[in-house]
Protein backbone atom coordinates (compact mmCIF):
# COMPACT_ATOMS: atom_id res chain seq x y z
CA UNK A 1 0.00 0.00 0.00
CA UNK A 2 0.85 3.68 -0.08
CA UNK A 3 -0.51 6.91 -0.11
CA UNK A 4 -1.98 8.21 -3.59
CA UNK A 5 0.00 9.71 -6.33
CA UNK A 6 0.63 13.71 -5.21
CA UNK A 7 0.27 13.85 -1.64
CA UNK A 8 3.59 16.06 0.05
CA UNK A 9 5.03 16.31 3.37
CA UNK A 10 6.74 19.55 4.27
CA UNK A 11 8.16 20.93 7.60
CA UNK A 12 8.47 23.90 8.97
CA UNK A 13 9.17 25.61 12.37
CA UNK A 14 8.36 22.26 14.45
CA UNK A 15 4.97 21.59 12.12
CA UNK A 16 4.45 18.69 10.02
CA UNK A 17 1.61 19.31 7.38
CA UNK A 18 0.47 16.91 4.30
CA UNK A 19 -1.09 18.68 1.31
CA UNK A 20 -2.29 16.91 -2.22
CA UNK A 21 -1.06 17.85 -5.42
CA UNK A 22 -2.07 16.03 -8.66
CA UNK A 23 -4.41 13.42 -8.48
CA UNK A 24 -4.40 13.44 -4.83
CA UNK A 25 -6.16 17.15 -4.58
CA UNK A 26 -8.86 15.73 -7.12
CA UNK A 27 -10.55 14.55 -3.88
CA UNK A 28 -8.68 16.28 -1.19
CA UNK A 29 -8.30 19.95 -1.43
CA UNK A 30 -6.98 20.44 2.78
CA UNK A 31 -4.13 19.85 4.85
CA UNK A 32 -3.35 17.29 6.98
CA UNK A 33 -1.58 18.51 10.15
CA UNK A 34 0.49 15.62 11.61
CA UNK A 35 2.41 15.18 15.06
CA UNK A 36 5.89 13.77 14.33
CA UNK A 37 4.89 10.06 14.71
CA UNK A 38 2.04 10.73 12.12
CA UNK A 39 4.70 12.32 10.14
CA UNK A 40 6.99 9.30 9.90
CA UNK A 41 4.09 6.97 8.54
CA UNK A 42 3.15 9.61 6.33
CA UNK A 43 6.79 10.01 4.97
CA UNK A 44 6.93 6.01 4.51
CA UNK A 45 3.69 5.80 3.05
CA UNK A 46 4.87 7.96 -0.36
CA UNK A 47 6.10 4.85 -1.62
CA UNK A 48 4.81 0.99 -1.38
CA UNK A 49 5.11 -0.65 1.89
CA UNK A 50 3.34 -2.34 4.12
CA UNK A 51 2.47 -1.90 8.07
CA UNK A 52 4.88 -4.42 8.94
CA UNK A 53 7.88 -2.56 7.17
CA UNK A 54 6.57 0.80 8.76
CA UNK A 55 6.52 -0.67 11.91
CA UNK A 56 10.07 -2.21 11.56
CA UNK A 57 11.42 1.54 10.17
CA UNK A 58 9.72 2.94 13.22
CA UNK A 59 11.49 0.58 15.62
CA UNK A 60 14.81 1.82 13.72
CA UNK A 61 14.58 5.57 14.55
CA UNK A 62 12.58 5.10 18.54
CA UNK A 63 12.99 3.06 21.39
CA UNK A 64 9.82 1.97 21.97
CA UNK A 65 7.85 -1.74 22.76
CA UNK A 66 6.81 -3.36 18.87
CA UNK A 67 3.32 -3.45 20.05
CA UNK A 68 2.53 0.14 20.70
CA UNK A 69 4.53 0.99 17.70
CA UNK A 70 2.70 -1.37 15.51
CA UNK A 71 -0.66 -0.43 17.25
CA UNK A 72 -0.18 3.82 16.42
CA UNK A 73 0.97 2.43 12.99
CA UNK A 74 -2.12 0.84 12.49
CA UNK A 75 -4.40 3.41 13.92
CA UNK A 76 -2.72 5.89 11.47
CA UNK A 77 -3.02 3.94 8.51
CA UNK A 78 -6.89 3.27 9.31
CA UNK A 79 -7.69 6.43 9.36
CA UNK A 80 -5.74 7.14 6.22
CA UNK A 81 -7.44 4.35 4.65
CA UNK A 82 -10.94 5.57 5.78
CA UNK A 83 -10.09 8.89 4.33
CA UNK A 84 -9.48 7.34 0.65
CA UNK A 85 -5.87 8.62 0.71
CA UNK A 86 -4.37 5.27 -0.05
CA UNK A 87 -3.79 3.03 -2.77
CA UNK A 88 -3.50 -0.63 -1.92
CA UNK B 1 -1.35 43.65 -24.46
CA UNK B 2 0.75 43.11 -22.31
CA UNK B 3 0.45 44.06 -17.94
CA UNK B 4 2.81 44.65 -15.44
CA UNK B 5 2.70 42.34 -12.27
CA UNK B 6 5.26 42.67 -9.31
CA UNK B 7 7.57 43.79 -11.32
CA UNK B 8 7.21 41.31 -14.09
CA UNK B 9 6.01 42.48 -17.46
CA UNK B 10 3.35 39.16 -18.57
CA UNK B 11 1.57 38.97 -22.27
CA UNK B 12 -2.18 38.25 -22.31
CA UNK B 13 -3.41 37.09 -25.52
CA UNK B 14 -7.48 37.65 -24.51
CA UNK B 15 -10.33 35.79 -25.59
CA UNK B 16 -12.68 37.84 -24.08
CA UNK B 17 -12.70 41.81 -23.90
CA UNK B 18 -13.40 41.62 -20.37
CA UNK B 19 -10.12 40.95 -19.47
CA UNK B 20 -8.69 43.33 -21.00
CA UNK B 21 -11.09 45.21 -19.13
CA UNK B 22 -10.01 43.73 -15.93
CA UNK B 23 -5.94 44.11 -16.43
CA UNK B 24 -6.13 47.82 -17.31
CA UNK B 25 -4.43 49.75 -14.81
CA UNK B 26 -1.46 47.37 -15.33
CA UNK B 27 -0.84 48.10 -18.97
CA UNK B 28 2.46 48.45 -20.37
CA UNK B 29 4.11 48.94 -23.59
CA UNK B 30 7.57 46.83 -22.58
CA UNK B 31 7.83 43.73 -23.75
CA UNK B 32 6.63 41.06 -21.91
CA UNK B 33 8.90 38.16 -19.88
CA UNK B 34 6.48 35.49 -20.63
CA UNK B 35 3.30 35.31 -22.32
CA UNK B 36 -0.22 33.27 -20.82
CA UNK B 37 -3.18 32.18 -22.95
CA UNK B 38 -5.87 30.25 -21.74
CA UNK B 39 -7.66 28.10 -23.78
CA UNK B 40 -11.64 27.09 -23.80
CA UNK B 41 -10.27 23.85 -22.19
CA UNK B 42 -8.86 25.93 -19.31
CA UNK B 43 -12.01 27.88 -18.97
CA UNK B 44 -13.82 24.63 -19.02
CA UNK B 45 -11.65 23.56 -16.18
CA UNK B 46 -12.25 26.79 -14.12
CA UNK B 47 -16.63 25.51 -14.19
CA UNK B 48 -15.69 22.20 -13.45
CA UNK B 49 -13.37 23.36 -10.19
CA UNK B 50 -14.92 25.74 -8.90
CA UNK B 51 -18.68 23.80 -9.39
CA UNK B 52 -16.72 21.24 -7.47
CA UNK B 53 -16.02 22.77 -4.63
CA UNK B 54 -19.26 24.66 -3.95
CA UNK B 55 -20.65 20.32 -4.22
CA UNK B 56 -17.68 19.91 -1.38
CA UNK B 57 -18.93 22.69 0.37
CA UNK B 58 -22.67 21.87 0.26
CA UNK B 59 -24.16 25.01 -1.27
CA UNK B 60 -25.89 25.22 -4.30
CA UNK B 61 -22.95 25.68 -7.49
CA UNK B 62 -22.84 28.80 -9.14
CA UNK B 63 -23.21 29.56 -12.94
CA UNK B 64 -20.37 31.61 -14.11
CA UNK B 65 -19.61 33.06 -17.56
CA UNK B 66 -16.53 32.03 -19.60
CA UNK B 67 -15.58 35.87 -19.79
CA UNK B 68 -14.99 35.51 -15.71
CA UNK B 69 -13.97 32.28 -15.87
CA UNK B 70 -11.36 33.63 -18.21
CA UNK B 71 -9.89 35.74 -15.56
CA UNK B 72 -9.55 33.00 -13.12
CA UNK B 73 -7.54 31.00 -15.58
CA UNK B 74 -5.28 33.42 -16.42
CA UNK B 75 -4.21 34.15 -12.80
CA UNK B 76 -4.03 30.64 -12.04
CA UNK B 77 -1.17 30.42 -15.28
CA UNK B 78 0.60 33.74 -14.50
CA UNK B 79 0.95 32.32 -10.23
CA UNK B 80 2.64 29.20 -11.53
CA UNK B 81 4.48 31.30 -13.40
CA UNK B 82 5.52 33.86 -11.40
CA UNK B 83 7.30 31.40 -9.01
CA UNK B 84 9.83 31.61 -10.90
CA UNK B 85 10.55 35.29 -10.19
CA UNK B 86 10.71 34.11 -6.35
CA UNK B 87 6.75 35.58 -6.44
CA UNK B 88 3.58 34.02 -4.40
CA UNK B 89 -0.24 34.71 -4.59
CA UNK B 90 -1.61 35.06 -1.35
CA UNK B 91 -5.01 34.84 -0.36
CA UNK B 92 -5.81 38.35 1.76
CA UNK B 93 -6.10 42.18 2.54
CA UNK B 94 -3.76 43.99 1.94
CA UNK B 95 -3.58 47.59 3.22
CA UNK B 96 -0.33 50.49 3.33
CA UNK B 97 -0.32 52.87 5.91
CA UNK B 98 2.04 55.68 5.29
CA UNK B 99 3.86 53.68 2.43
CA UNK B 100 4.00 49.98 4.63
CA UNK B 101 2.21 47.22 3.66
CA UNK B 102 -0.14 45.00 6.39
CA UNK B 103 -1.28 41.70 5.20
CA UNK B 104 -4.81 40.21 6.49
CA UNK B 105 -5.67 36.97 6.38
CA UNK B 106 -8.11 34.42 7.63
CA UNK B 107 -10.59 31.92 5.86
CA UNK B 108 -13.05 33.06 3.79
CA UNK B 109 -15.86 34.96 5.79
CA UNK B 110 -13.74 35.78 8.71
CA UNK B 111 -13.42 39.54 7.71
CA UNK B 112 -10.42 40.09 6.08
CA UNK B 113 -12.02 43.00 3.93
CA UNK B 114 -14.01 44.09 6.71
CA UNK B 115 -11.51 44.78 8.74
CA UNK B 116 -9.35 46.75 5.83
CA UNK B 117 -12.39 48.79 5.70
CA UNK B 118 -11.88 49.63 9.47
CA UNK B 119 -7.75 50.52 8.51
CA UNK B 120 -9.35 52.96 5.81
CA UNK B 121 -11.55 54.34 7.88
CA UNK B 122 -9.28 54.67 11.01
CA UNK B 123 -5.84 56.35 9.05
CA UNK B 124 -8.20 58.15 5.97
CA UNK B 125 -5.98 59.07 3.19
CA UNK B 126 -2.70 57.83 4.88
CA UNK B 127 -4.46 54.32 4.29
CA UNK B 128 -4.47 52.27 0.22
CA UNK B 129 -5.43 49.43 -0.35
CA UNK B 130 -2.98 47.62 -2.02
CA UNK B 131 -5.08 45.07 -3.02
CA UNK B 132 -8.29 43.46 -0.91
CA UNK B 133 -8.21 39.71 -2.10
CA UNK B 134 -5.28 38.29 -4.16
CA UNK B 135 -2.23 39.98 -3.68
CA UNK B 136 1.36 38.95 -5.05
CA UNK B 137 4.18 38.96 -2.56
CA UNK B 138 8.01 39.13 -4.11
CA UNK B 139 10.29 37.86 -1.71
CA UNK B 140 14.05 39.76 -1.80
CA UNK B 141 17.03 39.10 0.11
CA UNK B 142 15.99 42.46 1.70
CA UNK B 143 12.25 41.72 2.95
CA UNK B 144 9.01 40.93 0.73
CA UNK B 145 7.21 43.50 -1.01
CA UNK B 146 3.28 43.44 -1.50
CA UNK B 147 1.90 44.10 -5.44
CA UNK B 148 -1.31 45.51 -6.65
CA UNK B 149 -2.85 43.60 -8.88
CA UNK B 150 -6.26 43.70 -10.75
CA UNK B 151 -7.60 40.41 -9.32
CA UNK B 152 -8.68 41.97 -6.68
CA UNK B 153 -11.65 40.86 -4.59
CA UNK B 154 -15.76 41.26 -5.04
CA UNK B 155 -15.55 45.01 -4.29
CA UNK B 156 -12.64 45.69 -6.79
CA UNK B 157 -10.23 47.01 -4.38
CA UNK B 158 -6.40 47.58 -5.18
CA UNK B 159 -3.62 50.24 -5.96
CA UNK B 160 -1.34 49.25 -8.84
CA UNK B 161 1.20 49.68 -6.55
CA UNK B 162 4.79 47.98 -4.24
CA UNK B 163 5.57 48.60 -0.79
CA UNK B 164 7.19 46.76 1.65
CA UNK B 165 5.07 44.16 3.91
CA UNK B 166 5.57 44.48 7.73
CA UNK B 167 3.83 41.90 8.84
CA UNK B 168 1.48 39.11 8.36
CA UNK B 169 -1.67 39.27 10.53
CA UNK B 170 -4.01 36.20 10.97
CA UNK B 171 -7.38 36.90 11.47
CA UNK B 172 -10.26 35.63 14.08
CA UNK B 173 -13.43 37.32 14.84
CA UNK B 174 -13.88 38.12 18.73
CA UNK B 175 -15.68 40.22 20.98
CA UNK B 176 -12.67 41.91 22.15
CA UNK B 177 -9.27 43.32 20.27
CA UNK B 178 -6.11 41.43 20.81
CA UNK B 179 -2.80 40.70 19.00
CA UNK B 180 0.09 38.53 19.78
CA UNK B 181 2.99 37.42 18.00
CA UNK B 182 2.77 34.37 16.28
CA UNK B 183 6.37 32.04 15.93
CA UNK B 184 7.01 30.87 11.81
CA UNK B 185 5.72 27.74 13.08
CA UNK B 186 2.24 28.74 14.68
CA UNK B 187 1.76 30.26 11.13
CA UNK B 188 2.53 27.78 9.12
CA UNK B 189 -0.42 26.24 8.70
CA UNK B 190 -2.28 29.30 7.83
CA UNK B 191 0.05 30.50 5.27
CA UNK B 192 0.37 27.37 4.01
CA UNK B 193 -4.19 27.32 3.41
CA UNK B 194 -3.58 31.37 1.86
CA UNK B 195 -0.80 30.66 -0.64
CA UNK B 196 -2.10 29.77 -4.07
CA UNK B 197 -1.15 25.90 -4.11
CA UNK B 198 -0.76 24.60 -7.30
CA UNK B 199 -1.77 21.03 -8.92
CA UNK B 200 1.04 20.49 -10.07
CA UNK B 201 4.12 18.93 -7.44
CA UNK B 202 6.88 20.90 -8.77
CA UNK B 203 5.40 23.98 -8.76
CA UNK B 204 3.98 23.00 -5.53
CA UNK B 205 7.93 22.26 -4.32
CA UNK B 206 8.96 25.93 -5.03
CA UNK B 207 5.99 27.39 -3.29
CA UNK B 208 6.87 25.56 -0.04
CA UNK B 209 10.52 26.71 -0.90
CA UNK B 210 9.12 30.55 -0.96
CA UNK B 211 6.92 30.13 2.03
CA UNK B 212 9.57 29.16 3.90
CA UNK B 213 10.90 32.57 3.23
CA UNK B 214 7.85 34.43 4.00
CA UNK B 215 7.57 32.91 7.32
CA UNK B 216 10.91 33.86 8.26
CA UNK B 217 10.99 37.10 6.35
CA UNK B 218 8.12 39.07 7.42
CA UNK B 219 6.53 39.22 11.09
CA UNK B 220 3.55 36.93 12.12
CA UNK B 221 0.75 37.95 14.44
CA UNK B 222 -2.79 36.68 15.73
CA UNK B 223 -5.63 39.07 15.78
CA UNK B 224 -8.69 38.62 17.63
CA UNK B 225 -11.25 41.50 16.46
CA UNK B 226 -14.55 42.70 16.61
CA UNK B 227 -16.12 45.27 13.96
CA UNK B 228 -15.53 48.05 15.90
CA UNK B 229 -13.18 50.96 14.61
CA UNK B 230 -10.64 50.21 17.74
CA UNK B 231 -10.16 47.21 15.95
CA UNK B 232 -7.65 48.51 13.84
CA UNK B 233 -5.84 50.84 16.67
CA UNK B 234 -5.07 47.50 18.38
CA UNK B 235 -3.83 45.90 14.86
CA UNK B 236 -2.06 48.61 14.34
CA UNK B 237 -0.62 49.02 17.36
CA UNK B 238 0.61 45.92 18.15
CA UNK B 239 2.55 45.79 14.63
CA UNK B 240 3.81 49.22 15.58
CA UNK B 241 5.20 48.30 19.03
CA UNK B 242 2.98 49.96 20.92
CA UNK B 243 3.09 53.43 19.03
CA UNK B 244 0.58 56.31 18.83
CA UNK B 245 -0.44 56.45 14.85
Amino acid sequence: MKLKDGFMTHSAGGEHMAIATGEAAKTFHGMIRNNETADFIFRQLLTDTTEGSIVDAMLQEYDAPRERVAADVHRVVTQLREAGFLDE
Amino acid sequence: MNIELAGCVIGLRPRYPYLQTYCLDYRTDAPAAFTVTATQADIDYEREKSAREDALEGIPVRRFSDDYLETLAVYRKIAVALLDYDTLLFHGSAVAVDGTGYLFTARSGTGKSTHARLWREMFGPRAVMVNDDKPLLKLTPGGVTVYGTPWDGKHRLSTNIAVPLRAICILSRDATNHITPLTAGAAYPMLLQQAYRPDDPAAMEKTLTLLDRLAGGVALYALGCNMERSAALVAWQGMNGGKIP
